[in-house]
């Protein structure tokens, strides 16, 4: 099944390439690639390719253009085509000036979910963001969006709708109640920001009630870079909670320090769950071309500990490469 | 356990140390250094200032390089470099991004400039309206007869994406249409002109600075680009020229601006081929 599923995938990526050439219109392809080493005492030593995202940005006019975006990864399940694994991450359309309001698009597709950090998550350091490690949104998902900006760079904000299943799930695995979603960002001054997210929808095939929010915060100020983020969830009456800080110290223009601190809690009522996750990192910027990084390593060590003594906690070394380069067509 | 508390510490220590001192003895800057990056129109004016600065100041050491506009502000929200030039205005998508990060972008017009539509030299067209210029750029007009030249199909020049000279002449030709498919995409405005020098046939779009013997600039809405035209509004192709910093301009980098701005730097901006503002 899986074989199949990648075959389609790779099909529908040499669909898009050939109709973007053949289509009129500016077409950009852009690749990023991780390159993975992780130790975990007793449990991991590997080297892999944790992404490996193929990128198609289609430009139509100047008020239509597209996104589609394969995500290959390493693999060693025997249903995985040639220890290769590959995921539909982005398809999606934007339209600017479909409706009426300045600096905004609509998107139609396989789209970002705005809530919370997950939607710009950089990767700092190499854990997810909070609300995609603990399950609360997947990243992407099928549905419309709004999405726009306040005027003079002070901040966004975005609405959609979507499946709710996120991108791993289609077919008979979607129920047919769709997802709300509604995103804030506000920056008053430059350095500060806030802002926060909700999110409501019918969860799986029975369709429980299930809701999440998070506020966002971020002090950046000359070489010190601060975010924060608080996240609570309500799954069919269980309430999870957490929150993560993490500051990033710029040592240099090719240095940087990374530390993150998250407190996760999956039940409120239950005693003795808690998490927390601790990462510290060095990020060094070895090459940068059109005025952002391209080649980079990243050294993280990750602690996780928990509150219920019978669990040990666990210790990771990561070290990353990761590289980008784009090409126009 | 041991080394984990020690790492905890020894980064709280660091970040600590951040907030206080503010910046690691390696890291801070050099007073002395300025990196410019970004437009190519903008370039020969920070490189001519540049030069002309570091003259009267030898202990300044002031490295200027192009790229393009998007290049030059991306730089400035990367904090790679000191002054970003930019031939159009930032857009609201870069000024969230920039704000988001801790960079204040403070904008100085240092020059106006307009943008020159030219042939090759033996081309017998002399002028065209804006109707005209912008068919021929979306492929509606493809040969030059057709626009009271003669026989032949046009070469249409044009500048990459990255190019804030790309932006503005998007926006005051192409009127949200893009530019025909096979239209020749060059990275800076001496390529473009070069490019139009040595190919009968095309046409191409530069900056005033850029104009010389080897092309042909023509008259659109039957106005030629010149300092004076530019000046006075009629000739209808124009902008500002721009350099964007991080807060308002102070140090090393007011002194640099503030020369640009002066009679002297202004005179420069001049014998360049660009207009002054003042």
């Amino acid at each position: 099944m899986k074989k199949k599923q990648s075959w389609y995938l790779l099909t529908l990526l040499l669909m898009f390439l050939v109709s973007s050439i053949a289509v009129a219109g500016e077409t950009k392809l852009e690749m990023y690639l991780w390159n993975r080493y992780t130790y975990e005492k007793d449990e991991t030593n590997t080297f892999s390719l944790e992404r490996g995202y193929f990128r198609i940005n289609q430009k139509f006019s100047s008020d239509i253009s597209g996104r589609f975006n394969l995500d290959f990864f390493s693999s060693d399940k025997d249903t995985d085509v040639h220890g290769v694994g590959v995921k539909l991450k982005y398809a999606y359309l934007d339209f600017k000036n479909l409706i009426p309001i300045p600096e905004s698009k609509l998107t139609f597709g396989l789209l970002k979910n705005y809530f919370g950090s997950i939607y710009d998550w950089s990767y700092v350091v190499m854990e997810k963001a909070p609300s995609d490690k603990y399950k609360f949104i997947s990243s992407t998902d099928y549905g419309i969006s709004l999405y726009g900006y306040i005027p003079n760079g002070m901040g966004e904000y975005a609405v959609a709708v979507t499946n709710g299943e996120g991108y791993k799930k289609a077919g008979d695995n979607v129920n047919t109640s769709p997802a709300y979603l509604a995103n804030l960002r506000f920056i008053p001054i430059s350095g500060i920001t806030i802002g926060g997210s909700y999110y409501t929808k019918k969860k799986g095939t029975d369709k429980t009630d299930y809701s999440a929010y998070a506020a966002v915060g971020r002090l950046a100020f000359g070489p010190l870079d601060i975010q924060f983020e608080f996240l609570s969830k309500e799954d069919d009456g269980t309430v999870g909670q957490g929150f993560m800080i993490m500051p990033i110290v710029k040592l240099t223009d090719k240095f940087e320090l990374v530390a993150r601190y998250d407190n996760w809690e999956p039940n409120t009522d239950e005693d003795n769950d808690k998490q927390t996750l601790i990462v510290g990192g060095i990020n060094y910027f070895m090459r940068r071309a059109k005025g952002k990084p391209v080649v980079m390593l990243q050294v993280n060590y990750e602690n996780t500990s928990y509150e219920d003594s019978s669990k040990d906690s666990k210790d990771k070394f990561i070290a990353q490469l990761r590289w980008e380069f784009s090409t126009k067509l | 356990m041991k080394t984990k508390s020690l790492l905890i510490a020894g980064i709280l220590l660091l970040i600590t140390t951040q907030v206080f001192a503010f910046q690691w003895p390696w890291a801070k800057k050099k007073s002395n250094t300025l990196t410019l990056t970004g437009s190519t129109t903008v370039l020969p004016i920070a490189q001519k200032t540049a030069e002309t600065f570091m003259d009267i100041h030898p202990e300044a050491n002031i490295s200027v390089r192009g790229g393009g506009s998007g290049v030059g502000i991306a730089a400035l929200i990367d904090g790679t470099c000191d002054i970003a030039d930019a031939s159009r205005p930032m857009k609201t998508k870069e000024l969230k991004k920039a704000r988001e990060k801790g960079i204040n972008p403070i904008e100085t017009i240092v020059a106006k400039d307009g943008i020159a539509i030219v042939v090759h030299p033996d081309n017998t067209v002399k002028a065209l309206t804006l109707s005209q210029l912008k068919d021929i750029y979306i492929g509606k007009i493809s040969n030059w007869r057709d626009v009271g030249g003669e026989s032949g199909t046009i070469v249409v020049v044009s500048r990459d994406v990255a190019s804030g000279t790309f932006e503005v002449f998007k926006k005051l030709v192409l009127k949200g249409d893009k530019v025909r498919d096979g239209a020749l995409m060059l990275a800076s405005n001496q390529a473009v002109a070069t490019t139009v020098s040595q190919t009968p046939g095309s046409i191409g779009y530069i900056g005033l600075g850029y104009l010389s013997a080897d092309v042909k600039a023509l008259r659109i809405d039957n106005v030629l680009p010149s300092n004076k035209t530019v000046v006075s509004g009629e000739y209808k192709l124009a902008r500002p020229l721009f350099m964007y910093t991080n807060g308002k301009p102070k140090g090393l980098v007011k002194d640099l601006i503030d020369f640009i701005l002066s009679h002297q730097g202004q005179n420069i901006v001049k014998e360049l081929g660009f207009v002054p503002i003042k």
